[in-house]
């Protein structure tokens, strides 16, 4: 990949950085500036918009591991998100587990579950593929429904607000809390993410996308792969779902239907397949798009109220609309689009 | 950029270590106070509405009333002289949306929040607590009722599994012996609420019935369920539904020509499942509803129904659940007058205590008379029993308990 011109390795190291220039330095300085500030410039609202983006950065990260990067489609996020939620509710909030240890189980057992479904990607590929992790996520979520000593046969669980150690959440600080919280796992989990793809088996995951008999060939255990591949990314999908189970303190099965899945594949086609900033890009827009949506119906509401009426519709037709935008003008999704606008001021006045 | 240096690795760690620091500081300061607003200035009442989801059906009408209610109220004067302000959002029967629109609601300072479905307001039970914000929905489900669980949701009438009891019961009489009940039910929290209590009532009163539930598939034909309910040889079918599916079984069961009776709870008893059924089909449907339906007319009809003349609309064509959105938000801002009279700002917590401690409130017959304690927030256990002839619900009897 190309980052500058005249820039020349002298040691492994240097190449294998995350980073090379100095332009690149800046940004990351700059972001991690913003995320800083970011709590003291929102209310509390949006904050709790920024919390949700952040659960569905890990999400979305695990998801892009799988289908962007292994190529295995996979609609049985919904599914596996539950398993993340129900578990490390169950696992704090009546076994009496400290909640940390409460999520690397559910994270574990997520990852198992993830392995187990992802069996028959051994044999399936595609479409093929789509409707098996489907009949997962419908089986999934049957056994949220149906299974009632899992919430008791209340139809749903109630978590207890955060307590680790002394560390308490209060309620007027609840988002603020929770926001350095997400914030530390999401980026833990995107760094663990980009990283992944600089280790060998990351780069099978891709040969596996790429050619599957040609990586076969060169020494790739398929069967191994494929099943890793569904266990990594599990194991983040499932720590989101557990981050989902405590934030919101409710977990039901609403929460996670196969709508929730569709609305991930968004994400990450939005953000860019097999990109690890373009997944966390697909959240930030996809989350954000029903509340600028609901502010932009406020605005409306008093100047123009034959539109503010169709608003429900419009949001709807909005997100299919988008959608569509993207896999015409561009399907490599919001991480081409800001590379080819960095490449434009790079090269600036040169096409190229 | 064409000339580069490279950087030292170690860069990013001081960088990041700085950060780190900052953050530290930082949140040892403390995070920011939310502002609670407290002055002379509107009441801000927060609504969740489904006007596109699943039981948009109903819940458009529900939603009319409740946003009509303060319009009309603001007309007359207000609440103790201070305004009602609706901010109402479509949230399409979806849980995360519901979520989002109750941040809203609260970083905008409501007073108090309306919502809907059974789903989102079991979700939003913990958070409503901790905000302190009084909270009515449509759902009805009896876990709401109890303040050591969810101390400020409030449930105005008989809750799902009391309308399901008063059916039970009402169907037990009407058989006079043995018979079997089907319960067709919406496959979610709101529609199996009240399929446990209700069993559980046959057993504890020992009514010679037969109970089994049906979640109603997502398709537009009950056929298939009907005949399930036909080898079960039920004589009843219970549906704890909307109207739009119900009134596709009262279709389906009419065209099967089966010999079965449809007795249906609060969402699906309403002038829509008659007009969509079409009256034939709908007759001799049983509706279990607390709410009296606009043809009984009663005193509490007379102001929704002048309100709508001036807007060059009728009651009838709003029907049922508009009258339930209407005097559910009026319960509401009865509290709010209340806590105000008391002497109190409205905050959540005042209005909670009024609520608890003014005893009955006046619907005008519509709604009974809900009435709320420190130990309940079940407004009454009662409703009336309406059997629809000739395509108008006629009042079998009304103040049933179970």
């Amino acid at each position: 990949m190309a980052t500058s011109t005249g820039l020349y390795h002298r040691t492994y190291r240097s190449e294998l950085a995350l980073r090379h220039t100095r332009a690149e330095y800046a940004r990351l300085a700059l972001m991690i500036l913003g995320l800083v500030a970011l709590p003291y410039l929102v209310n509390n609202y949006w904050l709790g918009i920024v919390n949700t983006i952040l659960i569905a950065v890990v999400g979305a990260v695990g998801l892009n591991i799988l289908t962007g990067f292994t190529g295995q489609i996979s609609l049985g996020q919904g599914g596996f998100l539950a398993v993340g939620a129900y578990s490390s509710a169950i696992f704090s909030s009546r076994g009496g587990m400290p909640v940390v240890v409460s999520i690397i189980l559910a994270v574990l057992l997520t990852a198992v579950v993830g392995a187990f479904f992802g069996l028959p990607a051994l044999r399936l590929k595609g479409l093929y593929l789509a409707i098996a992790t489907l009949a997962s996520q419908e089986i999934i979520i049957f056994i949220a429904r149906r299974w009632e000593w899992l919430t008791e046969g209340q139809g749903f669980i109630s978590v207890p607000r955060l307590e680790v150690g002394a560390f308490k959440v209060e309620r007027l600080t609840f988002e603020w809390q929770w926001y350095w919280i997400l914030l530390v796992v999401a980026v833990i989990s995107t760094l663990a993410a980009r990283n992944l793809f600089r280790t060998g088996l990351g780069r099978a995951f891709m040969a596996v996308r790429d050619q599957d008999i040609a990586a076969e060939a060169i020494g790739v255990n398929l069967t191994h792969t494929k099943v890793l591949a569904f266990a990594v990314s599990s194991g983040f999908v499932g720590l989101a779902g557990a981050l989902t189970a405590h934030y919101t303190e409710t977990v039901t099965w609403e929460r996670f239907t196969l709508e929730v899945s569709v609305t991930y594949l968004a994400m990450i086609l939005v953000g860019g397949l097999g990109s690890i900033a373009g997944a966390v890009y697909g959240a930030t827009f996809i989350s954000l798009l029903p509340p600028l949506l609901t502010e932009f119906s406020d605005v409306v509401k008093d100047n123009l109220p034959f539109i503010a009426e169709q608003l429900p519709a419009i949001k709807n037709a909005a997100f299919g609309l988008i959608i569509i935008v993207f896999l015409i003008f561009e399907p490599r999704g919001l991480d081409r689009i800001w590379q080819r606008m960095k490449d434009y001021i790079r090269l600036w006045p040169f096409r190229y | 950029m064409s000339k580069e240096k490279h950087m030292s690795r170690r860069i990013p760690f001081k960088v990041a270590a700085l950060c780190g620091a900052t953050a530290l500081a930082l949140a040892a300061c403390g995070g920011p106070s939310s502002s609670e607003a407290s002055s002379d200035g509107p009441i801000k009442v927060g609504i969740i509405a489904d006007l596109t989801g699943g039981t948009g059906d109903v819940g458009t009408p529900y939603n009319e009333g409740m946003v009509d209610y303060i319009e009309w109220r603001n007309s007359e004067g207000g609440v103790e002289g201070r305004m009602l302000e609706a901010d109402s959002n479509d949230y399409a029967y979806e849980v995360p949306k519901a979520e989002q629109l109750y941040k809203k609601y609260v970083s905008d300072g409501a007073a108090v929040i309306q919502g809907w479905g059974t789903g989102d307001t079991e979700a939003l039970r913990g958070k409503v607590a901790s905000d302190e914000l009084p909270f009515m929905s449509g759902s009805l489900a009896e876990p709401l009722t109890d303040p050591a669980d969810s101390p400020y949701n409030f449930v105005n009438v008989a809750t799902y599994s009391d309308q399901m009891r008063i059916a039970l019961k009402w169907i037990a009489e009407d058989a006079g012996g043995a018979a079997e009940v089907a319960v067709f039910h919406n496959d979610s929290p709101f529609g199996t609420a009240p399929v446990a209590d209700g069993e559980a009532y046959i057993k504890d009163k020992n009514l010679d019935l037969g109970y089994e539930a049906y979640p109603m598939p997502a398709t537009a034909n009950f056929v298939g369920l009907l005949s399930q309910a036909k080898s079960q040889g039920a004589k009843y079918i219970v549906i704890q539904n909307v109207s739009s599916p119900a009134a596709q079984v009262a279709k389906d069961l009419k065209a099967q020509g089966l010999d079965m009776k449809i007795v249906c709870l609060n969402w699906c008893s309403d002038e829509l499942f008659i007009t969509t059924a079409g009256a034939e089909a709908a007759d001799g449907t049983m509706m279990i509803t607390s709410v009296s339906p606009p043809v009984t007319d009663k005193p509490g009809n007379a102001d929704p129904a002048g309100f709508l003349e001036s807007k060059g609309s009728t009651l009838e064509e709003k029907g049922l659940h508009y009258l339930q959105g209407w005097y559910t938000m009026h319960v509401m801002a009865e509290g709010i007058g209340a806590a105000i009279a008391n002497g109190d700002d409205p905050t959540g917590p005042a209005i909670r205590e009024a609520l608890e401690t003014m005893g009955p409130i006046d619907t005008g017959d519509v709604m009974g008379t809900p009435e709320f304690s420190k130990d309940s927030h079940r407004g009454s256990n009662s409703a009336g029993v309406y059997e629809v002839a000739d395509g108008v619900m006629k009042t079998v009897e009304e103040n049933v308990s179970p």
